[in-house]
């Protein structure tokens, strides 16, 4: 299922959220069931079927994962886990690191420290963002290496919020 | 997601926890990610004269299956010869922790770590023994190892034996 097809928006990495969001809600104001009331059962299942599928297409584009990944499918280029080329090793060397380090705030309980490699991981995140845009405008297939990169920067993010939720 | 015993057990009580000296050459590193979930994995295996692992450590980044995963096959390293080693296999692993299928790709990690760290030594032995070679000026082809007790070894640097760092 093409995402971009059922929220009628061009096929692009630099996807202009709010538009996209704004999409979202209006096909699914038109596709609400109350609007359904008193209409045939095929097509209040039809509507109802239809409201899911730009559920989903919204949920899938907004994350930007999930947004790389619904391209490479358009590419016709398989982004699964079986996939995935062996990840660069220096990738992984500062990945471990930060990874590292993000535990030993933890067991400091050092909160700004935590906030200092959260914020350089986001810088690295928006870099990350930036190659994949890139990618996508020329070469898809290149976008795949960069699409590891995020997947492994945005899994930090996730740690390092869980534990200032932790460390607050 | 229910954990089965073993796995609660080796997450609670991960085995081998730490790190050893990267650079010694008696010691292989594997240093692996999952860009599934983007987590990461060391895995590090100590090689002594005789051809067999002596000891193994590991530090993984990841869920509870990816823990007790690596902490089991460190448990199972130690004693083995790099031959025996290579035939620790993923389903081994999943099968001893009773994985379900999601976290298949959790108990694979462990075995590519272990890989890993077997390429990486076998890698740095025969580093070592091209420099051996070269630096043995008898243009004779090189028994190596060979040294007179009295000659001081060029090519055999003795390494600073470091500590691994305390367990957590
Ligand atoms: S979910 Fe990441 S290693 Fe298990």
């Amino acid at each position: 299922m093409n995402p971009f097809k059922i929220l009628e928006l061009e096929p692009r990495f630099d996807l202009d959220l709010d538009a996209a969001e704004h999409r979202h809600r209006e096909l699914s104001r038109a596709l609400h069931p109350d609007r359904f009331v008193g209409r045939p059962a095929s097509e209040r299942r039809l509507a109802l079927s239809r409201a899911i599928e730009v559920n989903e297409a919204w949920r899938t584009l907004r994350d930007p994962v999930r947004r790389a990944e619904a391209l490479l499918n358009l590419h016709g280029i398989d982004s699964g886990e079986t996939s995935s080329a062996k990840a660069d090793p220096e990738l992984l060397m500062e990945m471990m690191e930060q990874r590292e380090a993000l535990a030993e705030t933890r067991a400091s309980k050092d909160l700004p420290r935590l906030r200092d490699l959260s914020a350089t991981m986001r810088d690295r995140q928006a870099r990350v963002l930036d190659a994949l845009t890139k990618a996508f405008s020329h070469d898809p297939q290149t976008a795949l290496p960069v699409l590891a990169e995020l997947r492994y920067v945005r899994r930090f993010l996730e740690e390092a919020s869980a534990l200032e939720d932790e460390l607050l | 997601m229910a954990y089965s015993n073993k796995v609660i057990d080796h997450y609670e009580n991960p085995r081998n926890v730490g790190s050893m000296d990267k650079n010694d050459d008696n010691v292989g590193t594997g240093l692996v990610g999952a860009p599934a979930c983007g987590d990461v994995m060391r895995l590090q295996i100590r090689v002594d004269d005789d051809g067999k692992i002596s000891d193994a450590k590991f530090k993984t980044f990841g869920c509870g299956s990816a823990i007790a995963s690596s902490s089991l096959a460190t448990e199972w390293l130690k004693g083995r010869t790099l031959e025996e080693a290579t035939k620790i296999k993923n389903r081994d692993i999943a099968e001893e922790l009773n994985l379900p299928p999601v976290k298949i790709h959790c108990s694979v990690l462990a075995e590519d770590a272990i890989k890993s760290a077997i390429e990486d030594f076998r890698r740095k032995q025969k580093a070592k023994r091209a420099l051996q070679t070269q630096t043995q000026d008898d243009p004779e082809p090189a028994q190596e190892a060979q040294e007179t007790p009295n000659a001081p070894s060029e090519g055999k640097r003795s390494l600073p034996i470091v500590s691994s760092q305390p367990e957590r």
